[in-house]
C-alpha cells in the first residue's frame, strides 16, 4: 500500500509537469501571426539608404474557393540604413511579423547592382530563417517596387510566377539562368569566376500592373518577363549579355537542358530541337600560356523545317548537323567575345579551371586575372547528332 | 561504480558517438578556412596520429589493471600528489563537458529557437544527461546500441540525398596551397575530439572482455573519424571550401541544400537530430566520467549524490565559459590544442611513466619475495 502511494506521489506531479511544459514552445509562431514573405526587393535610395520591398501572401486569398476582389499578395516597402533595420521597420505597415523561410525570389535594383551587391547580401546568408534555395535576380529597366507590385495572371503569386518562369526558361530555352544566393556569394568571392544574374522586367504600360484588373484580362496588359543574363564584375553589374551570348554562356557551361537552334537552310530556315548536351572544359599550357578548349556534344531532333531538302538522304542530316554545330559555335563565340571585349570579366570560370589544373601558374595571375582573361585563347569543338526527324519523313514544303 | 559493465561493442558505439559529437559542428568550418579544399585530408592525417594516441591509452589502461584513471593515479602518486594531478584531469573533463553543452546551446539558439534563453536549453538538455548518468553505464551502453543505427541511417540518408549536388571540382586543386596548411590544421582535429578520448580512461575498466575492448577503442575512433571526414568532404563537395569556412554551422547549411525533386526539402533537422544524439552521448560519457571521478577522488561509494550539484555548476560554467562565439572560435583555434594536449597527453604520460616504474618495482618485489 505504501509503495503504491509513493509511486503515485511521484508520478502525478511528473505528469502534471509534462502537461505544463509540453503544451507550448517559447518560440512558437502561429500561422495566423506571421506574414509569409515570398519575394523581396532591395535597392538604394538617393540618400544612400536601402529600400526594401516585401511581397507577402494574403492567405485568405490563396486558400479560398470563393475569390474576392482583393489581390493575392500585398507589398510593403520601407527604407533603412541597413536591410535588417528596414526589414524590422516593415512592422510599422504590416500587421504581422514577417516569416522568411518561404522566400522564392530576391530582386536587386539596378542602381544597387551597379554600385555593388555584396554588402547587401550579408543579411540573406546570416539570418537563420532564410533558406538557400531562392533565386537572385536583377530588375532591368523597372524599379523594384513597381516590379514586385505587379499582379500576374495564371500564377496567383507573382514570386512563384517569376521563379517558375526562370526555371521554364532554363529548361526550355536556355537563354537565362537562375542563381541561388550561395552560388552567387561563392562566385563573387572566387577570383576565377564572376557571376551572371538573370534579369527580370515589366512589360507594358508603367501603370496598371498593380491593379487586380490587370489579371482580369485574357491578355494581361502588364506582364513580368524574364530577361537575359546580367554580367557582374566583382560584385558590380557591368552590362547584359544579349540572347545569343546568354545562350552561348549556358552552352559553354553545359547548363542547357533543352533548347532550340535555328539556322538558314537553302531558301528557308530550319529549327533543331536540342534534347541534351554535354560540355567539358579543359585547360592546356603551351609555352607557359594557358588556353582553354571546350567540347560540346549534343543530341537533337529536327524540330521544324521550311526548306525543301530531301530528308531521306543521310547527307541532308549531316548538313543539318554541320549547320547546327556552326550556329552553336557562333553563340558560344559571341558569349566569349562579349565577356572578353565588352565586360572584361571571366563569367565562365576559366580562371577557376586554370586554378584547378595548374595552381602554381594561377598564383602568378590570380590578382589580375581579368586582364589575362581578355587575351585568353579559347578553342571550341561542337559535335551535333541529330537522331530523329519527328512525325514527318519529309519537309511538308517539299513536293513529292 | 556499482559494478555495472558494458560490452566491447557498446563501448565502441560510445566511442564513435563521442568522436562525432560536437566535433561535427566545430570541425569543418575552421578546417576549411585554413586548409581550403584539402580540409578532409588534414582530418585523415590527424586520425592516423589519433590512432597511435589510442594505442598509448590502451597500453596505459593495461598498466592500470582494471582501475580507473583516478584510482590508478592515487595508487601511483599517493593521496596528496595524486589528487593534485587529478584536480587538473577532472577539471579538464568538467570544462570540456560545459563547453560541449554550450555548443549545442549556441546551435539551438542560433538556428532553431533564437528567442529561448540559452540557460533553458542547457537545463533541459542537462536534465536528460543527468538522468542518463544516474541510471549508470549499462543503460548508457544499451542506449548507445539503440541509437547507433539511427545515426548511421540518418547519415546514409543525408549522404544519398546530397549526392546529386556533389561537385568534385570543389576538391581541386589537390594540395593547391601546399602541404603545410594541411599539416598545421590537423592539430585542430587532434585537439577536438582525439585528445578528449582521455575521458574513456574512466570508462575503460568497466568494459568486459580485456582483449576485444582494445580493438573496440581503436575501431571506434577510426569509424568516428571516418564519419567526420565524410561530413567534411560533403561540406567541401557541395558548398565548396569558401562557403564552408563562411558558415557558422556548415553541415547544417548543407542539410538545407537537400532538395529532392522540389518536394523533399527543409530537411535540415535531420542533421540536427544527428547532432543532438551524438552530443547527448558525448555529454553523458563526460558527465558520468566526471561524477565517477569526483566520487573516487573523494572516496565516496556512489557517484549519484554528486550528479545534481555538479550539474548546477556545469550550467553556470557553460553560460559564463565564454562571452561570445568569436571568443569561442579563438579559444578552439588557439587555446584548445595546447590545453587538451597538456591534459590529454602530458598528464597521462606522466602517470604512465609512474605506472611503468611502479609495475617494474612490483615485479622486482615479487621476484625478491619468490626467491626468498
Amino acid at each position: 500500500m505504501m509503495l503504491v502511494k509513493k509511486g503515485v506521489f511521484f508520478k502525478i506531479p511528473a505528469i502534471v509537469l509534462c502537461f505544463i511544459l509540453l503544451t507550448g514552445c517559447w518560440n512558437s509562431n502561429e500561422l495566423d501571426e506571421i506574414g509569409i514573405v515570398v519575394a523581396m526587393g532591395i535597392d538604394k535610395t538617393d540618400d544612400n539608404q536601402y529600400e526594401l520591398v516585401a511581397q507577402v501572401i494574403n492567405p485568405s486569398e490563396i486558400a479560398t474557393d470563393a475569390p474576392t476582389t482583393r489581390p493575392p499578395v500585398s507589398t510593403y516597402s520601407t527604407t533603412g540604413k541597413t536591410l535588417l533595420e528596414a526589414f524590422r521597420k516593415l512592422t510599422h505597415k504590416s500587421p504581422r511579423k514577417m516569416y522568411l523561410s518561404q522566400l522564392r525570389l530576391l530582386v536587386l535594383g539596378k542602381d544597387l547592382a551597379e554600385e555593388g551587391i555584396i554588402s547587401s547580401l550579408d543579411l540573406f546568408y546570416r539570418e537563420h530563417e532564410f533558406r538557400t534555395g531562392f533565386y537572385v535576380t536583377i530588375a532591368k529597366d523597372t524599379d523594384v517596387d513597381t516590379l514586385l507590385s505587379t499582379l500576374t495572371a495564371y500564377e496567383k503569386i507573382p514570386a512563384n510566377k517569376l521563379m517558375n518562369s526562370i526555371e521554364a526558361v532554363e529548361t526550355g530555352h536556355g537563354s537565362s539562368k537562375g542563381i541561388t544566393i550561395d552560388e552567387l556569394i561563392s562566385q563573387i568571392h572566387s577570383k576565377g569566376q564572376s557571376p551572371v544574374i538573370a534579369g527580370v522586367f515589366m512589360e507594358g504600360p508603367e501603370e496598371g500592373g498593380t491593379n487586380i484588373s490587370n489579371v482580369e484580362n485574357i491578355d494581361a496588359p502588364v506582364k513580368l518577363t524574364i530577361d537575359h543574363l546580367g554580367v557582374l564584375k566583382d560584385d558590380r553589374l557591368v552590362g547584359w549579355l544579349d540572347e545569343d551570348a546568354s545562350m552561348g554562356y549556358n552552352y559553354i557551361l553545359g547548363n542547357i537542358k533543352s533548347s532550340v537552334i535555328t539556322h538558314p537552310c537553302q531558301d528557308g530556315t530550319a529549327s533543331i530541337e536540342i534534347l541534351r548536351t554535354q560540355s567539358s572544359m579543359d585547360a592546356a599550357f603551351a609555352g607557359g600560356e594557358p588556353s582553354i578548349s571546350i567540347e560540346l556534344d549534343l543530341e537533337g531532333n529536327i524540330g521544324e523545317l521550311n526548306c525543301p531538302i530531301d530528308l531521306s538522304k543521310e547527307d541532308s542530316i549531316q548538313n543539318l548537323n554541320k549547320e547546327t554545330e556552326k550556329e552553336i559555335k557562333r553563340l558560344m563565340e559571341a558569349s566569349i567575345k562579349s565577356a572578353q571585349n565588352d565586360y572584361e570579366t571571366d563569367i565562365f570560370g576559366f580562371g577557376s579551371l586554370i586554378h584547378r589544373k595548374n595552381p602554381k601558374y594561377w598564383k602568378t595571375v590570380e590578382n589580375d586575372w581579368d586582364t589575362e582573361f581578355k587575351d585568353l585563347h579559347v578553342d571550341i569543338q561542337v559535335k551535333a547528332d541529330l537522331r530523329r526527324k519527328g512525325d514527318s519523313t519529309q519537309p511538308i514544303i517539299k513536293e513529292g | 561504480m556499482d559494478n555495472q559493465t558494458i560490452s566491447p561493442r557498446q563501448f565502441m558505439f560510445l566511442v564513435i558517438l563521442f568522436t562525432i559529437g560536437s566535433s561535427i559542428i566545430i570541425v569543418p568550418g575552421p578546417l576549411a578556412a585554413q586548409a581550403k579544399q584539402d580540409a578532409w585530408l588534414s582530418i585523415t592525417i590527424s586520425l592516423l596520429i589519433g590512432l597511435t594516441l589510442i594505442l598509448f591509452y590502451n597500453h596505459m589502461a593495461k598498466l592500470m589493471e582494471g582501475k580507473t584513471f583516478v584510482q590508478a593515479t592515487i595508487m601511483v602518486f599517493g593521496n596528496w600528489f595524486g589528487r593534485f594531478i587529478l584536480f587538473f584531469y577532472l577539471s579538464f573533463l568538467f570544462i570540456l563537458a560545459a563547453l560541449v553543452l554550450r555548443n549545442i546551446g549556441d546551435f539551438m539558439t542560433t538556428e532553431i529557437i533564437p528567442e529561448t534563453p540559452l540557460q533553458f536549453t542547457h537545463i533541459l538538455f542537462l536534465i536528460v544527461v543527468i538522468w542518463g548518468a544516474y541510471l549508470g553505464l549499462e543503460v548508457m551502453g544499451r542506449s548507445a546500441e539503440m541509437f547507433m543505427p539511427w545515426v548511421f541511417l540518418l547519415l546514409l540518408f543525408f549522404t544519398i540525398t546530397l549526392a546529386p549536388q556533389i561537385n568534385v571540382e570543389n576538391l581541386q586543386p589537390f594540395l593547391g596551397e601546399g602541404f603545410m596548411p594541411v599539416l598545421s590544421t590537423s592539430t585542430f582535429v587532434i585537439g577536438t575530439p582525439l585528445l578528449e578520448m582521455v575521458t574513456f580512461l574512466m570508462i575503460f575498466p568497466y568494459v568486459k572482455d580485456a582483449k576485444t575492448k582494445r580493438k573496440a577503442w581503436v575501431l571506434g575512433v577510426f569509424i568516428g573519424g571516418m564519419i567526420l571526414t565524410l561530413i567534411t568532404l560533403l561540406c567541401l563537395l557541395v558548398l565548396g571550401s569558401d562557403l564552408t569556412a563562411l558558415n557558422t554551422f556548415p553541415s547544417y547549411k548543407l542539410a538545407q541544400k537537400i532538395n529532392i525533386a522540389g518536394f523533399l526539402e527543409g530537411l535540415e533537422i535531420v542533421i540536427g537530430i544527428i547532432w543532438m544524439l551524438t552530443i547527448f552521448f558525448k555529454m553523458v560519457v563526460l558527465y558520468y566520467a566526471v561524477s565517477v571521478g569526483v566520487a573516487q577522488f573523494l572516496t565516496m561509494d556512489d557517484h549519484r549524490p554528486l550528479l545534481l550539484p555538479l550539474g548546477m555548476g556545469m550550467i553556470v560554467l557553460s553560460i559564463i565559459a565564454y562571452p561570445d562565439v568569436a571568443y569561442f572560435e579563438t579559444f578552439v583555434g588557439d587555446t584548445w590544442f595546447p590545453y587538451a594536449f597538456t591534459h590529454g597527453f602530458i598528464l597521462p604520460a606522466f602517470v604512465w611513466i609512474g605506472l611503468i616504474i611502479k609495475s617494474k618495482r612490483d615485479k622486482k618485489q615479487k621476484d625478491l619475495s619468490s626467491h626468498s
